[in-house]
């Protein structure tokens, strides 16, 4: 049982692990030598643009492409007859009868959000591909669209897949403990409507593939800047009329992913078939209007809550109602709405809940597994409940969250749904960042302001991060999916000369994995991160991959590390074996050391390039049974177990990092602005395999989180367009919005890893839970309740002067 | 992300720009370029003819000339932001160029450009309104000018026929006692505003205001002068009562259009609220 | 259509040519036809500011500008700031305060940082977050940019003296 250590210094008994190095990525990042899939070109190729729909619903009666196949410098067009011709529908994971929902990668038959893409264009350069698209003649029969949960589920509601004949893709309800005798016990009920907005996590790089199709060998290699792609070839495989074993995926430098970059999987599909149909190399990249509108959102949820407490704060039970708003398709849905049962409590004890979950289908964009993927809502829908609860016991908020929530001693923790949690020590945490925002004289300071006309607040929340996910999780949605356990690959050899490589089945985007595998590498064989070289970018023929390979979810340290470390075992044990023979020891006596095998306790040595040389060309010397080569793979295993299909109930995720934020904010009541006065974070990410690396994450993903709840937000019109549909009216926050950001660390090793590491980087975007406690008890004097994730200061400004009517 | 096809043409002189724009239909005006390439980078502006005017020389200065500050259409927003006499004699000006997008985009934005792009959530067409500015164009009839309450007639209109030019802009030296602020009221310090206030007073000795010139920018078609706000502080002392009082009027004869980042009711509300922190700001600022 | 035509620039301190037509931005020409992939692009609108470079001594987003509009400019990029390979000091600070992960908007942030220092040697850190806001980051949440921004004033007050 892990203690947590709040400090500066990693006490890990290992050299490179826990220091805060260089990356290695940097160098070629910071000179313009980054390799991002728009940098390469290919002979002979050709510039693709998508023209994409006008309307949120409506059918597709005629599409003529002639004028624009006339068009000097036009070389391929695709619509949906190429597209019907070439694929399958994508294989859904929800139970009948939304599993006849029909997807592809382009609209067939209609269209049903604003930016789906309608037909594709190759041609000689961007521009001209853009001009065909404008002579596409496409005959829309506009229909009503529906555009909110609510309304979709209404009886006589607009369908958006006719197939289906419902707009309720999927529901479940998930009950633990016992519900009913908690509310009957309660001394308090509290009723909540809460929604969490609909945003997204746009990186600075686009989506973007080029398809380069080889008609000598046959071989199709898709370069992409999708962050999961073998796990995409799951759908791929199942879906496009290509033989598989010659596919090729390649995914060199990506500017950020966030989760946004896993679905592309259409698009790695739709600029194949025309590249087949070009007969030369194309290449799309995305603009910023079609990644706002397609290229993807967040789950948007509406909850129904209610909250059963005893008086003195401490949570009973919790039964909620959510409707996902999951747009026009599910894709990787409803596992949105299915996550939160990685984090069923929160980081709170009790053990009563009930889910009752709906994913409902929309005209608006298709959501994806972005940051914090179906937990954000929940942890943000369980602060704003507890908070709720405290009010109107008339309980400082903070108190009755410090009060609930899991005791270090109790970790590891079994919440409701199964989901176990490794080691934490929340209320230290959640202490420590008020601390940072000298919290006790803020509130002291607090009602002499708030008699100025200052209304300041302090806000706390404590969210949890997932990494290592079991996809076991999806039998949950239906028991038939084929899909569980996590794992990762690693192939680790030693060249002639001694020197060391590694090839990774990661997908990186900003995590620097060079950087962190070679530190890892580098305390095995006793040499520098310099002397250990990691491939970068993936090849799906060079670097091993499972169907769980990818970046994502937060889990690098544990499962990329864990393929990285025991494949490093395993070659470190070929080489003791050959090097005891050399040296007449026995391995058990020998050590690694400035990159050579020595005797311990004696000055007998051999280098690498000696072992290497017996082991590539001097095959003879080598001792009995050992086959020539260094060259190992290894393939790391989750030890998770299939989830209990009659109680619900699955250890879905391996480890848990975590963040605590505290904040202080004023509110400007005459305009309804947020200002936040400062801003502490404190992280616990168990061992930091390089902290500079995690800290930079925890910074973004704060930023991400301030900017979710002040700033970002996707709104439509009632037609369905997008209004928010380019940077001037999304608003990604610049140097002028965030603040500066306090950062502490906190270790609580995990025991469910080697190192103590526990995936990290999501970072829950807890400013969400933080600074809407912030606003509520800025607020608090009108007695305002904050039922929204995102608050413009519109709504804002509108809250206070009714609140200020009232009084 | 490409704009459509267009010919470009370079005038090396004024008058060769009002002969290419009096040639040739559909033609337009390029100088920043921080507008229009963005609207034609996203096709919503498709002009057959680009005349590029960067490279005519001369049209970049700042000079003081009787009682006015003369500026060169070609003078970059930053060179306005940071300009020493401008700073001084006109600073709201300076004050409004410095609110504009960002750095990149006050290094290519021009004053010329941005008042005849006409946007009334724009920052410096709201201070030249205050300030009662002027423009010189230049067309086929040769010079003329036009002022600000005469320049801009609607959304991204202005009183210039399609051949005419834009030469110089000029702005007055703020008398003694005078105290300017440029303020707007935007969900990101770059941003277009929700709403945006110019307010020019100037006080006699005993603090009895003697001018007031109030702009409003984002509330309508162009920006709009506050005559009701203006009339309601000359000739009294300049309380904060007055002031509060006085913007009460500031959402008279305003029209401002809703969109997702304020409703036309929060921006009338904003105007007030806007006009009075601006006429504060202002106050604070009278020096001798 | 508009037929192309060569325009010639001088590109980190080489003189350099190239077709492009009216249409043509600067950013496509950098990239495109001259080759030099160190430049980004990131948005439609001008905001994102990863395709910022230096242009006659200033910063300017080279999506705002037409090719035709660089012709016979100066134009550094972030390919011409090492020289001989050794790294500008501001390169070296944005590594060794990692200010950067993915590096997708990196040289876009290390162009305006440079303008920036060229013209205030020694910014506060209200100065550094007005230089840098027309460039996003997702990746940072730009506290580490900013300290390797006053890292790199520093660096190069240090090299004067």
């Amino acid at each position: 049982m892990s203690q947590a250590i709040l400090c500066k210094e990693i006490p890990v008994p290992r050299k490179w692990v826990g220091t805060p190095i260089k990356t290695k990525e940097a160098p070629r990042l910071i000179t313009g030598r980054g390799k991002f899939i728009d940098d390469i070109k290919l002979p002979n190729m050709l510039y693709a643009a998508l023209l994409r729909s006008p309307y949120a619903h409506a059918k597709i009666k005629r599409i003529d492409t002639s004028k624009a196949e006339k068009l000097p410098g036009v070389v391929a067009i695709v619509t949906q007859e190429d597209v019907l011709k070439w694929c399958k529908p994508y294989p859904q994971i929800v139970p009948p009868p939304a599993d006849k929902l029909l997807d592809y990668p382009i609209a067939v038959g209609k269209v049903r959000f604003v930016g789906e893409p309608v037909a594709a264009v190759a041609a000689e350069s961007r521009a001209i591909a853009e001009d065909a698209c404008e002579l596409i003649e496409v005959e829309y029969e506009p229909l009503p669209p529906v555009l909110n949960a609510e309304d979709a589920l209404k009886p006589d509601a607009p369908l958006v897949h006719e197939e289906v004949g419902t707009n309720l893709v999927w529901h479940e309800v998930f009950e633990y403990g016992d519900v009913d005798k908690a509310f009957a016990e309660a001394d308090k009920v509290v009723s909540l409507k809460l929604h969490f907005h609909r945003f997204g996590c746009p990186p600075t790089e686009p989506h973007a593939v080029l398809a380069d199709y080889d008609k000598g060998t046959g071989v199709l290699t898709i370069y992409c800047n999708n962050q999961m792609p073998m796990f995409c070839m799951a759908l791929i495989g199942l879906s496009f009329n290509f033989p598989t074993e010659k596919i090729r995926i390649i995914t060199p430098d990506i500017g950020g992913g966030f989760g946004s970059k896993i679905l592309s999987y259409t698009y790695m599909m739709l600029i194949s078939i025309l590249a087949l149909k070009a007969g030369r190399p194309v290449k799309w990249m995305e603009d910023r209007r079609e990644n706002l509108a397609a290229g993807t959102h967040c789950n948007e949820v509406t909850f129904y809550v209610e909250a059963a407490a005893k008086k003195d704060g401490t949570i009973l039970g919790i039964k909620a109602k959510t409707l996902h708003d999951v747009g026009a398709y599910l894709r990787y849905e409803p596992v949105g709405a299915l996550l939160w049962i990685q984090v069923s409590s929160g980081p709170y004890r009790f053990k009563n809940l009930r889910m009752d979950v709906n994913a409902v289908v929309t005209n608006k964009g298709p959501v994806a597994p972005i940051r914090g993927y179906g937990r954000i809502q929940h942890l943000w829908m369980l602060e704003r409940t507890v908070e709720q609860v405290a009010r109107q016991l008339g309980l400082d908020p903070i108190e009755v969250k410090l009060r609930n929530y899991i005791k270090p001693e109790e970790m590891p923790y079994v919440t409701p749904s199964g989901a176990t949690y490794d080691s934490g020590d929340y209320p230290t945490a959640l202490k420590k960042a008020l601390e940072m925002i000298n919290y006790e004289e803020w509130r002291r300071k607090q009602k002499e302001l708030w008699k100025e006309g200052r209304y300041i607040g302090i806000g706390a929340a404590l969210f949890q991060d997932s990494g290592t996910n079991n996809f076991a999780q999806v039998r949950l949605i239906y028991h038939k999916n084929p899909f569980s356990g996590n794992s990762r690959m690693a192939e680790m050899w030693m060249d002639e000369f001694g020197r060391i490589i590694v090839a990774v089945g990661s997908n990186p985007h900003g995590q620097n994995h060079e950087t962190v595998v070679s530190q890892v590498v580098a305390d095995v064989f006793g040499v520098t991160p310099d002397d250990v070289f990691v491939v970068p970018g993936f090849d799906s023929w060079v670097h091993g991959w499972t169907g769980h390979a990818g970046t994502y979810a937060s889990q690098f340290a544990v499962s990329g590390i864990g393929a990285v470390l025991g494949a490093a075992k395993r070659l470190r044990e070929k080489i003791a074996t050959i090097a005891a023979h050399m040296l007449k020891a026995k391995p058990e006596e020998l050590e690694f050391r400035d990159g050579k095998v020595w005797v311990k306790g004696t000055d007998r040595s051999v280098a690498f390039w000696q072992i290497a040389n017996l082991a590539y060309r001097n095959i003879l010397e080598l001792p009995e049974g050992v086959e020539p080569g260094l060259r190992v793979i290894y393939t790391w295993k989750a030890p998770f177990k299939l989830p209990d299909m009659e109680k619900k109930t699955v250890n879905a995720t391996l480890t848990y990092s975590y963040q605590a934020h505290a904040c202080v904010v004023e509110v400007d009541a005459e305009t309804g602005k947020v200002k936040i006065l400062d801003y502490a974070v404190v992280d616990d990410c168990g061992i930091p395999i390089n902290p500079a690396v995690v800290e930079g994450q925890v910074h973004g993903s704060t930023m991400n989180g301030i900017a979710a709840a002040l700033y970002e937000e996707f709104v439509y019109s009632k037609e369905g367009q997008l209004l928010s549909s380019t940077f001037m009216d999304y608003l990604f926050p610049t140097t002028l919005e965030i603040p500066n950001v306090k950062v502490e660390h906190m270790i609580t090793p995990s025991p469910f890893t080697e190192l103590g590491t526990k995936g990290v980087g999501e970072g829950s975007l807890v400013p969400l839970g933080a600074i809407c406690s912030a606003i509520e008890d800025a607020l608090s004097p009108l007695g305002i309740v904050i039922t929204d994730s995102h608050n413009p200061p519109e709504r804002l400004y509108r809250m206070i002067k009714e609140a200020q009517k009232r009084k | 992300m490409i704009p459509r096809s267009f010919e470009y043409l370079r005038p090396s002189t004024l008058e060769e720009a009002v002969q290419m724009l009096s040639k040739y239909e559909e033609s337009k005006v390029l100088a920043g370029g921080q507008s229009l390439i963005a609207l034609m980078k996203l096709r919503l502006v498709s002009p057959k003819y680009v005349v590029d005017i960067t490279r005519i020389p001369g049209l970049s200065y700042v000079k003081e000339e009787n009682g006015k500050l003369l500026i060169g259409a070609l003078t970059t927003h930053d060179t306005v932001e940071n300009s020493p006499l401008i700073r001084q004699k006109c600073p709201i000006l300076s004050e409004a160029a410095s609110r504009i997008g960002d750095q990149q985009i006050r290094n290519r934005g021009t004053i010329g450009g941005t008042l005849c792009h006409a946007d009334p959530a724009a920052d410096v067409p709201t201070a030249f309104l205050a300030l009662g500015g002027e423009v010189v164009a230049v067309g086929p009839r040769g010079e003329r000018v036009i002022k600000a309450n005469d320049f801009f007639l609607d959304y991204f209109t202005t009183a210039l026929e399609p051949n005419e030019v834009v030469k110089e802009v000029r702005v007055p030296v703020l008398p003694p006692r005078t105290g300017s602020a440029y303020i707007k009221h935007a969900r990101r310090e770059g941003d277009f505003a929700i709403v945006s206030v110019a307010a020019i007073i100037t006080v006699d000795e005993k603090g009895v205001c003697t001018s007031a010139s109030i702009a409003l920018g984002a509330v309508g078609p162009t920006p709009l002068k506050a005559v009701e706000v203006e009339k309601a502080l000359v000739g009294k002392k300049l309380t904060d009562d007055v002031i509060v009082a006085a913007s009460e009027l500031a959402d008279r004869g305003i029209s401002p259009p809703s969109d997702i980042h304020g409703s036309a009711e929060y921006r009338a509300e904003m105007a007030k609220v806007f006009t009075k922190r601006a006429l504060r700001l202002a106050l604070s600022r009278i020096g001798g | 259509m508009a037929e192309k035509r060569k325009i010639k620039l001088i590109v980190n301190g080489v003189e350099m040519e190239g077709e492009a037509e009216p249409r043509t931005l600067l950013v496509h020409f950098l990239r495109d036809t001259l080759g030099l992939t160190g430049t980004h692009i990131g948005c439609d609108t001008g905001h994102c500011g990863c395709c910022t470079i230096i242009m006659n001594g200033v910063s300017v987003k080279s999506c705002m500008v037409l090719a035709y509009q660089a012709e016979g400019a100066e134009i550094l990029t972030i390919e011409g700031l090492a020289k001989d390979g050794k790294l500008h000091p501001i390169q070296e600070a944005f590594w060794e305060n990692h200010a950067l992960q993915c590096g997708y908007c990196t040289p876009g942030q290390i162009m305006s940082a440079y303008f920036l220092l060229s013209r205030n040697p020694n910014p506060t850190e209200e100065e550094i977050r007005r230089g840098l806001e027309g460039n996003y980051c997702r990746c940072t949440g730009y506290v580490n940019i900013i300290k390797a921004v006053k890292a790199a004033a520093e660096k190069m007050q240090k090299a004067v003296k």
